[in-house]
């Protein structure tokens, strides 16, 4: 069951420009990262704008509306991929309900777009 | 370990079963295909590629020889490589008929490079490109199985596109894999467990099951499934929920495997809950496993538990009964 693993337990930490939540890829085998969409970011039930979150994964950084074209890059599946998000700045130990919205197309069942929500209640750290 | 190389239908595993396990970090690869053999839930062992091996379809040196040694030091045999119909990677754009087949053969290498004798494909292939596949498929000694999966059945026009094409091409590298969702009793009890446990209404729930075990087209009775809960007010949310059991499980008798016996070269036994006395409450395996038995089938039946989609079961738990359960039937009519 995928539904409480988008965001990863112990997943929320304060940075210098916000916070970042670390999240997963919500099925079983990797994906190219053109079939995966950061459908929303919310912090204490606040929607935060897209414009102010970006993706990190396989060493790089990518703004959410840059997965779509990336049809040769993949989110393997055991990996975690970090969510940046400019914010008011959080504070380390701090405790905050952080809701992801994840979605992926698997590219082998037409039509499909699983889109998967975990909202959880984490202390930054 | 000794019925690795007896005739007939042999147990194993797909690592695909432990996918909560895997995807929770609780076990790495090399630690889940060790347990495989400690639990005694091989000998075959099957693997998704894109689930187990990083950089799939690519294959590392150092992965291929690192799997080369587990299967060595766990005796256990390679039965089957799981492949996708990735035709949606760009989704705006299919591939063509050409990049698919290049994707496919890539997929047939790796299969090879890690000494699996066959394939699990994907019917998004298509018939078209599986045959312009089989003289690679010939070349590396590697089968071509195609998976029977619900709401398909062994006599589904999907699949008799697939049929014909086989038995004009003749090679015997093409086959098929039957998925055992496609001939079940029930709908998986937990599956319904799980959606209560979300707020979906007992009797909409009962409503489900009732236009499941109708006769007809799975898909047009589930779209009569939700005409009717919706003329009774429930929730779409809660109604939508419910519609993946019109293509999980299909209703196929066990007996229409029969129809494509000569060419099945590998079984995905899928299974979900057990009863009390041990028996798998949403497929009858003592009805199922006598049909191949009886044709004298011989290649591996890998235990496919797919609960996972809807809880967090222990999946080493689950295939432990499902071999306790086929290796019983199997005792009594396998000599």
């Amino acid at each position: 069951m995928m539904d409480h693993r988008v965001v990863s337990d112990g997943g929320l930490f304060a940075s210098a420009s916000g916070f970042d939540v670390d999240v997963r890829l919500p099925w079983y085998r990797s994906l190219p990262l053109s079939v995966v969409e950061v459908v929303e970011v919310a912090l204490d039930g606040h929607v935060i704008a897209l414009e102010n979150v970006t993706f990190e994964l396989n060493g790089e950084t990518l703004r959410p509306a840059e997965l779509r074209p990336r049809t040769d890059d993949y989110w393997y599946v055991l990996d975690s991929a970090l969510l940046h998000v400019a914010h008011a700045p959080v504070a380390q130990g701090s405790t905050h309900e952080v809701c992801v919205t994840i979605a992926v197309r698997p590219p082998y069942i037409q039509g499909l777009n699983r889109i998967v929500k975990t909202t959880k209640t984490l202390t930054a750290r | 370990m000794t019925t690795t190389n007896a005739k007939g239908l042999k147990l194993g595993t797909t690592l695909y079963s432990l996918t909560t396990q895997f995807h929770a970090r609780e076990y790495s690869f090399e630690e889940l295909v060790r347990k495989v053999a400690a639990d005694g839930i091989g000998p075959g062992l099957e693997v998704v590629g894109f689930q187990s091996i990083r950089g799939f379809p690519k294959v590392s040196d150092e992965f291929a020889e690192r799997f080369a040694a587990l299967i060595e030091e766990t005796g256990l045999v390679p039965s089957c490589l799981g492949i996708n119909a990735d035709l949606r990677i760009d989704p705006d754009r299919p591939m063509s008929e050409d990049e698919s087949l290049a994707y496919h053969i890539g997929q047939l290498e790796a299969a090879a490079r890690l000494g699996f004798p066959l394939v699990r494909y994907q019917y998004p292939a298509g018939p078209a490109v599986i045959e312009r596949l089989a003289p690679t498929a010939e070349k590396l000694g590697v089968k071509l199985g195609l998976e029977v999966h619900a709401p398909h059945h062994a006599n589904h026009p999907d699949i008799l596109a697939y049929r014909e094409m086989y038995e004009r091409v003749g090679s015997p590298y093409l086959g098929f894999i039957p998925d055992f969702g496609a001939t079940a009793r029930a709908v998986p009890p937990s599956f319904f467990e799980a959606q209560a446990d979300n707020g979906v209404p007992a009797d909409l729930i009962e409503l489900a099951k009732d236009y499941w075990a109708r006769a007809g087209e799975p898909y047009e009775r589930r779209d009569a499934y939700i005409a009717d809960a919706r003329g009774r007010g429930f929730a779409d949310r809660h109604i939508m929920a419910l519609v993946i059991i019109f293509g999980l499980f299909s209703r196929a008798t066990p007996e229409s495997w029969a129809d494509i016996m000569p060419q099945v070269i590998h079984i995905h036994g899928k299974f979900f809950d057990f009863d009390d006395n041990g028996q798998e409450i949403a497929v009858d395996y003592e009805r199922i496993l006598p049909v191949f038995v009886a044709a004298g089938y011989d290649g591996f039946m890998s235990s496919e538990y797919e609960g996972h989609m809807w809880n967090d079961a222990d999946g080493f738990d689950k295939i432990r009964r499902h071999h306790a359960l086929c290796r019983g039937i199997l005792d009594r009519i396998q000599p």
